[in-house]
């Protein structure tokens, strides 16, 4: 930790005295403990939380939801027809406000005990219905992919703020002190619309920003020393550099910053055993493997993030971030039936596997597993058989966390145009994301350049009100 | 918490200020046609930033026997009244790599550290504090902190991130200003209106470019709200940067606390409006302004881009108008003229503003913090912890032609800047060091940490300005651009560029510069964070970017010395620390080097083959040699290469 942290720091500190603790205690806790300059002991959360970890499955590029979770009989019935002129004008991206309606491309059914109906699109996770919340009422600001990426992910459709999973690490800290708490596993098909400030930390602290793995042997950018560096070699000229630094510390004064440098060395060296061991998936057995999709060309690449997921937040990880979908990802304006073919059948396995998985080792109960996109899909075709953005009525699934399954939240109106019943703003989602952490969203915040931030920003925002069921 | 003052509502304010978002609250301006808004109260006005600047001296005490200039009576007078010890002066070599980092962005060489150290010159600290103000490296590192405020980057941003071809035209324009001493308030000038001033010059055009730095989506739906997107944008940077003003949270509505209202911002866009174009998926470039052309500017009502609400004459922010000065256009200038007119009153000796702001950043920069720690930020809430100081500084900025050299020259002269950091067993009584008993030890920039070690290696091409520069970049990092949007310089000399000249894109900071708090160039930043992390480590240790400097940096050395021994590892530490080793430190470098040369002959290295020294002299020893390589490594990893006492 800088001085200059430690500055804020103690500002903060006396400023947490004046304010009465709450959020920034909170906060605080993570504040010491990050990169392990501070003993851990976390501050009692806001209520008791009902989820310790996230994993959110960010399917980049906005999927379709009146054909994957949002049924619409009414939108079959009209298909073909132009929108109705009762549903007013539509901001659209591609100027498809006056395209002919297009039906679901595949039947709906009832599904589990349940009967929450989910499409052909996705048979495996179909079987895991009991288990999911689905609310069918999200919306959103813009119609544009990185606005909206970005609001999705940090609340504000403008570049630089931090992500949720940077607020929750700096809320909640890491479990694993040789590991970071927010981490990014891309899609390596490409790049995300927006980029890297998707996971940025913005103001807060850089310690608390995604850091971004992958699978494979080497999972962080300069993880590993460079081939000619033994790794016997390394820790030999480290210690001469920390011998270096003591004596450094020794002639100064106590000096926070330095001893955090000393201690930041200490745990890269150890992430460099830490992090390739975690992505080591060939300690899971075939039984595993096979769960994932892992043993079918189609599924293995996203199963095997999937599994990645799985590993860190059992060994305390905070927050797993899993996309899919590369620079264009699910973002079928050409052919729906193409595009989100393709995408569910690289997804559908290794999420069902996922949440089997979660389940069967008893992570589920205190994992909360997010699925969804940064918007949805207009009920008019594109190119015929395509389908431009739709911010305004989407759906988005949660699952664990003590969250009772098998059911839907909200509506979009009949064509899944606009989001109509218990709506469900963006800000509203990420609010009872921190609320099933423990978090008042109204509580964490941050001070910056004389603001005090928060994820939720400074209107309303509203936990989804029976959510736990 | 709630009850914790006003900055709940505040940030009400300021959270969002795009036009299709839902906005929380209500301005008074929203159902009326007509213009109403909140007087200038005089207990408004009562607030330090906004009375006039007033000079003030401070008569030096009998017992002073350490002030330098007036800097440090100010200090001192602060430091006595809260009975704190003041440090004395830091020795030679500190001072020397304090000043060399703080001024030019780069280590001294051994050169100058021998010339300083052993000059018997009673002036040696001012001459040599001269030499590094007359340096080019002076305006390439300072230039980057102008750049940081001026949210520059090489890119527009968002979805496809094109490349800003132009851009790298202002950056040098600003190193060259800088390095010109150009009058601060001509720097601003052009900043506003270089068209305007001097239209037959393209060079005072390119000055513009810092209204338009900020991040843009060329091919957003409606070019409209592109474009009332980026007037918003440059109005809330110019309010912020040049005034200290946050006028961006009055875009929505008035501001909470501060004596904005929202027709004030909007005052100050309309002085902007004429001067903005957007064409579809063209990226912004330069101010223009056609002649006589005439665009009505409105207020926004709760800032919606769809939503005009009364008209609205362009004018001066009023509560830093204390002096109530028309805004009056000189009708010879062929265009609008409305820059001009801000530009002058922005730049007039009575704004009680822009050299206060001024001064307290190049403070800031010095020290660590500003007087006023919230650089860009004057209003309610924030004060100067030496008042007298701030005007003083501000006033003799003013006296002697806006000189921004002439403000370092006080400053690094002065005794407070000369103190030592604090050493072993001294616990300091002010741990936030606001009365400046001592100075604030500083971890260096991204930026200064690679410039330094290609320094140290010798390979810092001296190559100045020009087009934005490509270096390497890891695979992994590739795979998160769109194709094609890092091409690597061909010619490997730009891979050593200063860093200042690498390619600034905002979706992909440079990997070194982004773990160590590099803003992204998405808003103006006027003091950068300082986080730790073991992402640092890792990448000092392991990047090639290290293990390439490390062997350069070991081939110096073999090339400048016949044997690995003793004046080796001196000049080694005069390369990267700035100074000599320790009998100790001599003991523990030939220890290890000899162990670690035995342990690579011994290490089963497979393939791996040897990092060996650049270029790797013949006859040298290669286990010999890499362990040297290794060396340099953990010298780079060192605290004491990083920081700055």
């Amino acid at each position: 930790m800088n001085s200059n942290d430690v500055k804020n720091l103690s500002t903060r500190r006396q400023w947490l005295t004046t304010a009465g603790g709450g959020a920034g205690a909170l906060a605080l806790a993570s504040l010491l403990q990050h990169d392990g300059v501070a003993a851990p002991g976390l501050h009692p959360p806001h209520s008791t939380p009902r989820a310790k970890r996230v994993i959110w499955l960010f399917m980049h590029g906005g999927p379709s939801h009146m054909d994957l979770f949002d049924p619409k009989p009414d939108l079959i019935k009209h298909s073909g027809k132009p929108l109705p002129e009762s549903f007013g004008t539509v901001a659209t991206r591609r100027n498809v406000a006056k395209n002919p309606l297009l039906g679901p491309i595949k039947p709906f059914k009832p599904r589990g005990q349940s009967g929450l109906e989910i499409s052909d699109f996705f048979p495996r996770l179909s079987e895991c219905a009991d288990d999911l919340f689905v609310v069918r009422s999200m919306h959103g600001d813009s119609v544009n992919h990185p606005q909206s990426v970005y609001q999705v992910n940090t609340g504000s459709v403008l570049m630089g703020r931090p992500s949720v999973g940077s607020w929750t690490a700096y809320g909640l800290g890491t479990e694993n002190q040789d590991m970071p708490a927010f981490v990014v596993l891309p899609d390596p098909a490409g790049g995300l619309k927006g980029g890297p400030p998707a996971w940025g930390s913005g103001f807060l602290p850089a310690s608390y920003q995604g850091v971004t793995m992958r699978a494979g042997r080497n999972p962080i950018l300069d993880l590993k020393p460079q081939n000619k560096i033994s790794k016997q070699q390394q820790r030999k000229l480290l210690d001469l550099a920390q011998k270096f630094n003591h004596e450094h510390l020794k002639k100064r004064n106590h000096d926070d910053d330095l001893v955090a440098r000393i201690k930041a060395y200490e745990l890269a060296f150890r992430m460099q055993s830490a992090a390739p061991a975690l992505v080591d998936i060939r300690q899971e057995t075939v039984a595993t493997h096979k769960l994932y999709g892992l043993h079918d060309e189609k599924t293995r690449e996203f199963g095997e993030r999937c599994l990645l997921a799985r590993r860190m937040v059992e060994s305390g990880v905070r927050f797993v971030q899993v996309y899919s979908g590369g620079t264009e990802g699910w973002d079928a304006h050409q052919d729906v039936q193409k595009n989100h073919g393709d995408l569910c059948a690289k997804t559908d396995q290794p999420i069902a596997g996922l949440l089997r998985d979660l389940k069967q080792r008893g992570l589920l109960d205190d994992t909360l597993v997010v699925w969804g996109g940064e918007f949805g899909r207009m009920p008019m075709s594109e190119q015929g058989v395509g389908r431009d953005h739709n911010p305004w009525g989407y759906s988005y699934w949660l699952a664990g966390a003590g969250i009772q399954g098998g059911r839907a939240y909200g509506a979009t109106d009949p064509i899944g145009l606009r989001a109509a019943e218990d709506k469900v703003h963006v800000r509203d989602m990420h609010a009872t994301i921190l609320h099933l952490l423990g978090v008042d969203h109204a509580l964490l915040s941050f001070f910056h350049n004389g603001l005090d931030e928060r994820l939720t920003g400074p209107g309303e925002a509203h936990v989804i009100p029976d959510i736990a069921g | 918490m709630r009850n914790h003052k006003v900055f709940f509502g505040f940030s009400a304010i300021c959270w969002l200020v795009i036009g299709f978002a839902e906005l929380p609250r209500f301005s008074y301006a929203e159902t009326s046609e007509t213009l109403v808004e909140p007087e200038i109260r005089r207990t408004d006005r009562d607030h330090w930033a906004y009375r006039p600047i007033q000079r003030s001296a401070v008569s030096k005490l009998a017992s002073d026997d350490r002030s330098r200039n007036p800097i440090d009576r100010f200090i001192l007078k602060t430091i006595n009244e809260r009975q704190l010890i003041p440090q004395g002066q830091a020795d030679r070599v500190t001072l020397i790599r304090r000043l060399s980092f703080g001024i030019r962005g780069l280590p001294p060489t051994a050169a100058e550290i021998e010339q300083f150290v052993s000059s018997p010159a009673p002036d040696a600290y001012q001459q040599l504090a001269d030499r590094m103000l007359s340096s080019f490296h002076y305006g390439e590192h300072w230039g980057q902190h102008w750049l940081d405020l001026a949210r520059f980057a090489d890119t527009d941003g968002f979805e496809f991130y094109k490349e800003r071809a132009d851009a790298w035209k202002y950056r040098d324009w600003v190193i060259q200003a800088l390095n010109d001493d150009m009058p601060y308030d001509r720097f601003v000038a052009f900043q506003l209106a270089g068209d305007e001033l001097e239209p037959v010059n393209e060079r005072a055009r390119v000055a513009t470019v810092f209204c338009l730095s900020g991040p843009d989506m060329p091919d957003i739906n409606s070019q409209e709200q592109r474009r009332q997107n980026v007037l918003n944008e440059l109005t809330g940077t110019v309010g912020s940067v040049l005034l200290g003003l946050q006028i961006g949270c009055a875009q929505c509505h008035d501001h909470k606390f501060d004596p904005i209202s929202q027709a004030d911002f909007y005052r100050l866009r309309a002085v902007f409006e004429r001067a903005v174009h957007v064409t579809r998926n063209k990226s912004l470039n330069v101010l223009q302004e056609k002649e006589g052309q005439l665009t009505k500017s409105y207020l926004m009502i709760r800032g919606d881009w769809r939503r005009q609400g009364p008209e609205i004459q362009p004018g001066f922010p009023r509560i830093a108008n204390p002096g109530n000065l028309p805004f009056t256009v000189d009708s010879s200038i062929k265009t609008s003229g409305r820059r001009t007119a801000l530009a002058d009153w922005i730049t007039h000796p009575e704004n009680p503003l822009t050299a206060r702001v001024i001064v307290n950043r190049l403070w800031q920069y010095h020290f660590g913090t500003g007087l006023v720690p919230s650089t860009s930020d004057f209003g309610i809430g924030h004060s100067p912890s030496h008042p007298e100081l701030l005007d003083w500084l501000a006033l003799e900025l003013i006296q002697n032609a806006w000189s921004l050299k002439h403000i370092h020259r006080v400053i690094v002269n002065s005794a407070t800047y000369r103190q030592k950091s604090l050493a072993h067993g001294e616990v300091p009584q002010d741990p936030e060091n606001t009365w400046l008993s001592y100075f604030s030890r500083r971890r260096l920039s991204g930026e200064a940490i690679r410039d330094a070690m290609l320094a140290a290696s010798g390979s810092l091409s001296k190559e100045l300005g020009g087009k934005g520069v490509h270096p390497p970049l890891p695979e992994a990092l590739k795979a998160t651009l769109i194709e094609g949007q890092w091409h690597v310089s061909e010619r490997l000399a730009d891979h050593y560029r200063r860093s200042i000249y690498l390619f600034a894109r905002r979706n992909l900071p440079y990997p070194i510069f982004e773990a160590f708090d590099r803003p992204d160039g998405n808003a103006s930043c006027a003091r950068r964070l300082h986080s730790t992390t073991a992402p640092q480590s890792l990448l000092m240790l392991n990047s090639t970017l290290s293990l390439d400097a490390a062997q350069r940096l070991a081939g110096r050395l073999l090339s400048d010395h016949v044997t690995i021994g003793e004046q080796m590892f001196e000049d080694l530490l005069i390369k990267t620390f700035g100074r000599t080793p320790t009998e100790k430190e001599k003991g523990t470098l030939r220890q290890f080097h000899q162990n670690q040369t035995r342990f690579l002959l011994s290490d089963e290295r497979g393939d791996r083959g040897l990092a060996l020294p650049i270029p790797l002299p013949a006859g040298v020893d290669h286990h010999a040699a890499a362990a040297l390589t290794d060396i340099c490594l953990a010298v780079f990893n060192a605290t004491e290469f990083m920081y700055v006492d």
